[in-house]
């Protein structure tokens, strides 16, 4: 009977510690951006955030946005330059609105490469751009200008 | 153009200075030199930092409630165009500035005072404990025995005198 009582005391202190335990997996998130370390800007193979408002770039998929093609002389883009992405198994054309690499000394860095998707002929795919753009972009004038004109802040 | 407040010191950053940083939840954050920045890099809390201007006024150290400091306070409401409202405005800021600045000295000696009055209390009782290096203890200390046994026998001369005369 002691015996039986010690048997029972010992399994709940052992249902005890798996209560403990914490579950690991939920403190792991898939990011909905690149966080990995800083590169030479955005380059090929490179994973993006799209941060305008269009169905496209904000709908989940198992794999992040990757830039397939630069539209510069050498593959490296900085702000203001126009990629070639690959979401949801389709390609888009996207304009870079900002880079985890430090750029010009009164530019703003941001914290992920942030990217708008276009249309061929530099429509935004979008209806609003909530993440703040840098003011530099407005040299674009005459090419994107719907796409300043749908940016809510500048910075 | 606009005179931004470093995050890190909240010192002021002019046009052509600087650095800025955008976070992912969109907050922008302004550094006024690589020093700012750096410390802001390691994570380091601007309230802890001992030579930011927000650890001061946490710990009290500066002026913090005034109605000076109010008006350098940010109003998101716009205001239509007014010649008279703008001139009048630079007026005031000026006036407000000399104001403020009286003000926080003010408050910075006023802080201070109780130091002072600490120092003095201290340096009494320091002399008092080191006096001998001012004055010799014992010094003069012979001639007062001296004159004070002198007195004594002028006091005796004078008892016995007394004494001497009623009988004569």
């Amino acid at each position: 009977m002691a015996l039986l009582n010690r048997l029972a005391k010992c399994k709940s202190m052992h249902l005890a510690c798996h209560a403990l335990r914490v579950d690991a997996t939920s403190f792991t998130q898939h990011s909905a951006f690149s966080v990995s370390a800083v590169s030479a800007a955005i380059q090929k193979m490179t994973r993006v955030r799209v941060v305008d408002n269009s169905p496209l770039g904000n709908t989940p998929h198992h794999r992040a946005p990757r830039v397939i093609h630069v539209y510069t002389k050498n593959g490296v883009g900085k702000v203001g330059d126009k990629v070639l992405l690959a979401i949801k198994g389709q390609k888009k054309k996207a304009l870079i609105v900002g880079h985890k690499m430090p750029g010009e000394r009164m530019t703003p860095r941001f914290d992920s490469n942030n990217v708008v998707l276009i249309e061929d002929n530099g429509n935004p795919t979008g209806t609003r751009i909530r993440v703040p753009v840098p003011t530099h972009l407005r040299k674009l004038e005459g090419d994107y200008s719907k796409l300043l004109a749908i940016a809510s802040r500048f910075v | 153009m606009r005179i931004e407040k470093c995050y890190f010191c909240s010192g002021p950053v002019y046009p052509g200075h600087g650095n800025m940083f955008v976070r992912n939840d969109c907050k922008v954050f302004r550094f006024c030199k690589s020093k700012c920045h750096k410390n802001f890099k390691k994570k380091r809390n601007p309230r802890k930092t001992r030579w930011t201007k927000a650890f001061r006024k946490a710990a009290g150290k500066e002026l913090t409630v005034d109605n000076a400091l109010e008006f350098e306070k940010r109003r998101n409401i716009p205001h239509k165009y007014q010649r008279e409202l703008w001139t009048k405005t630079v007026e005031a800021m000026k006036k407000v500035e000399v104001i403020k600045n009286k003000r926080q000295a003010r408050f910075i000696i006023n802080r201070l005072k109780k130091g002072k009055q600490l120092d003095k209390e201290e340096a009494i009782i320091s002399v008092k404990k080191n006096i001998h290096l001012i004055r010799a203890p014992h010094a003069g200390k012979a001639k007062q025995l001296e004159e004070k046994m002198l007195q004594k026998l002028e006091e005796d001369v004078v008892m016995a005198e007394d004494n001497i005369d009623p009988m004569a």
